[in-house]
């Protein structure tokens, strides 16, 4: 499903460049649930960006798919988010002044899909994440967790094979946590490849496999402190 | 992703804006309008000029332009009346003219007891009603009878009135015009129109004139063809017919109306052209201030625009949806310039009595114009937002 090749990213600060990832390689299988974790500065953020084909590599190739995204233009890029990948975000992302379905609807505006099938799919996706009685209500009138049902509905309704979490619960108090968890595990156990990226060991426990990153580097297994191992 | 989907995302985004998008949409509003007025009104004028020296019905106007020669042995040519009677009953005999308006004209001075006023004085013949409606607002116009009678009538202007009379009403009452008792049957309508002053004048069949002031001549002929394209031919002989007459080479002219005409289009045309182009400069500015507010709007709704990239949209796809929108705000401004172009110059051309003409041209061109200023003013501000970066617009505060 995932496989990296000692993939390395650089930025230019100024004059000197610095260097983020060092060269990870990784494999994630179709199915899977994962969690990324590391402190703060580790490459994470940098890490899920080039997974999510938000960002490419320096070096190193991405199969995604079987597809070799490294080299893709942006607008294939695009492609492959819309088509390939539901992303939540921690501060939800949903556009404020459209409603829940509207927004919802998004993904699908850009694959083209007609407006009939959008709004019944739209309406399927909100009913699943439980959010049957709130398709008009625009995000302001949605508590947190109701927001990240939103957000959860439009990462799925376009049927990607994953779903790139980024530190799904850190606006959230615990108990809507563990709800909007269930929606991930609840997904996963469909089929779909979940990668989760936290710094809360809680929500990484949720995940089959905990991938350490630090320095730009993974951690091999046996330095893991938390997370079930397989 | 269709044009009506984009084009409804640019509407409840601009609905969400609704004043910012209004102000905006005011620059666009006054600089088409003001395009619309100027060219509706130049076209109006333009029309108006060229009717009124083609002259209304088919008709064309002779003169008489003395050579030299003539001027040398007759020092006193301009004085007299260069169009005999015997000249009208000769041009009224050619086929091609239907008519021969004939109308002589002499200051004269016009009395009521103690009052009295320098005016002009016409002579017309009977034609000449067939073709310059004497409009009368008191009284009655002029019959058969009185230009077969020579009857002592008159008709007098709405200025001379005032003057002569004040409030009181003048049909029936005698007045002199130039010693002469003349009854008034029927007093002018006001002339309306920005131009029109108003002049003190008395109309008189031409058989009273000429019994007054003594003269069968006339001083104007108008000729009227039976149909356009007969006028210059008509007017052509007509000329010639009178030279051999008076033994004069070409003193006997007919104005080339085409020619007239052409020039004086072509000065409304260059005059529009110029003020149009001021007008334009507004538009231009109304152009520069979509640009700032989409530059504004790119900014703010910059996490948005993150959004719908990670979601799948591509960067030609977030530049559409920049350009639709800075082109709908055009585009509205533009229809809504027209109605107010249209809706001033209509009333400009009520109290002015210029007419105004919108023609279909001006408004096609000024909703493609208002279209292509919001392109072309939305590029920037499109082309920034498509250039952002996924990362760092979602990260954004």
């Amino acid at each position: 499903m995932i496989k990296l090749e000692s993939i390395t990213k650089s930025f230019l600060l100024g004059k000197e460049s610095v260097h983020v990832l060092n060269g990870i390689s990784l494999d994630i299988e179709a199915g899977e649930f994962v969690a990324i974790m590391g402190p703060s500065g580790s490459g994470k953020s940098t890490l899920m960006n080039i997974i999510g084909c938000l960002d490419k590599p320096t070096e190193g190739e991405y199969y995604l798919g079987g597809e070799n995204v490294s080299h893709y233009h942006d607008k294939e890029l695009a492609r492959v988010r819309n088509q390939s990948i539901g992303f939540v975000f921690q501060q939800f992302h949903l556009l404020p002044r459209l409603t829940a379905l509207k927004n919802v609807e998004l993904p699908m505006i850009y694959a083209g899909i007609s407006k009939k099938e959008r709004q019944a799919r739209a309406e399927a996706a909100l009913l699943k994440v439980g959010l049957g009685d709130r398709m008009d209500h625009l995000p302001n009138a949605l508590s947190g967790g109701q927001k990240q049902r939103v957000a959860i509905a439009r990462s799925i309704v376009n049927k990607p094979k994953l779903i790139l979490a980024d530190e799904p619960t850190g606006a959230l108090d615990s108990k809507t946590s563990t709800d909007i968890m269930e929606q991930f595990r609840e997904l996963n156990s469909e089929g779909v490849t979940v990668i989760v990226v936290t710094h809360e060991s809680e929500v990484a426990e949720y995940a089959n496999r905990t991938i350490m990153v630090r320095d730009g580097l993974l951690q091999p297994p046996a330095v893991m402190e938390r997370g079930r191992l397989r | 992703m269709s044009f009506i989907e984009n084009l409804g995302m640019a509407l409840s985004s601009l609905k969400a804006h609704k004043m910012r998008s209004i102000l905006t949409m005011l620059g666009i509003i006054i600089g088409v309008g003001a395009v619309i007025i100027v060219v509706a009104i130049g076209q109006g004028g333009e029309a108006m000029l060229k009717s009124q020296i083609t002259g209304p019905g088919n008709t064309i106007e002779m003169f008489y332009q003395p050579s030299d020669e003539e001027i040398r042995s007759n020092p006193n040519v301009f004085q007299q009346s260069p169009f005999k009677q015997e000249d009208i009953r000769v041009l009224e005999q050619l086929p091609e003219i239907k008519r021969v308006v004939a109308s002589s004209t002499k200051l004269s001075t016009a009395r009521l007891q103690t009052e009295s006023a320098d005016v002009s004085t016409t002579g017309i013949n009977q034609a000449y009603l067939q073709l310059n409606e004497l409009k009368v607002e008191k009284g009655r116009g002029f019959s058969s009878a009185d230009f077969l009678g020579g009857r002592r009538a008159g008709i007098i202007s709405n200025k001379l009135q005032e003057k002569l009379f004040k409030e009181e009403n003048p049909v029936g009452k005698i007045i002199m015009v130039s010693n002469q008792p003349i009854e008034i049957i029927g007093v002018l309508e006001k002339p309306t129109g920005l131009l029109a002053f108003g002049s003190m004048e008395v109309y008189l069949p031409f058989q009273t004139w000429r019994n007054i002031f003594g003269s069968s001549d006339f001083t104007q002929v108008t000729l009227q063809a039976a149909s356009a394209e007969q006028l210059q031919v008509a007017g052509k002989k007509a000329a010639k017919l009178l030279n051999n007459l008076h033994n004069t080479e070409k003193s006997y002219q007919v104005i080339n109306m085409e020619e007239i005409a052409q020039g004086v289009g072509q000065v409304t045309k260059i005059m529009t052209l110029i003020i149009g182009s001021i007008a334009g400069i507004s538009l231009f500015v109304g152009g520069i201030g979509v640009m700032n507010i989409m530059l504004v709007s790119v900014t703010e709704r910059t996490r948005e625009i993150g959004i719908r990239m990670a979601l799948g949209a591509t960067r030609g796809q977030v530049l559409t949806q920049f350009l639709i929108e800075s082109m709908t705000l055009t585009l509205i401004g533009g229809i809504l310039g027209i109605f107010l172009g249209w809706g001033t110059s209509t009333i400009v051309s009520y109290f002015a009595g210029w007419p105004s003409l919108v023609s279909w041209q001006v408004v096609v061109g000024g909703v493609l114009f208002s279209m292509i200023i919001g392109v072309l003013f939305g590029l920037l501000p499109a082309n920034k937002a498509a250039k952002l970066d996924p990362i760092d617009s979602l990260r954004y505060e």
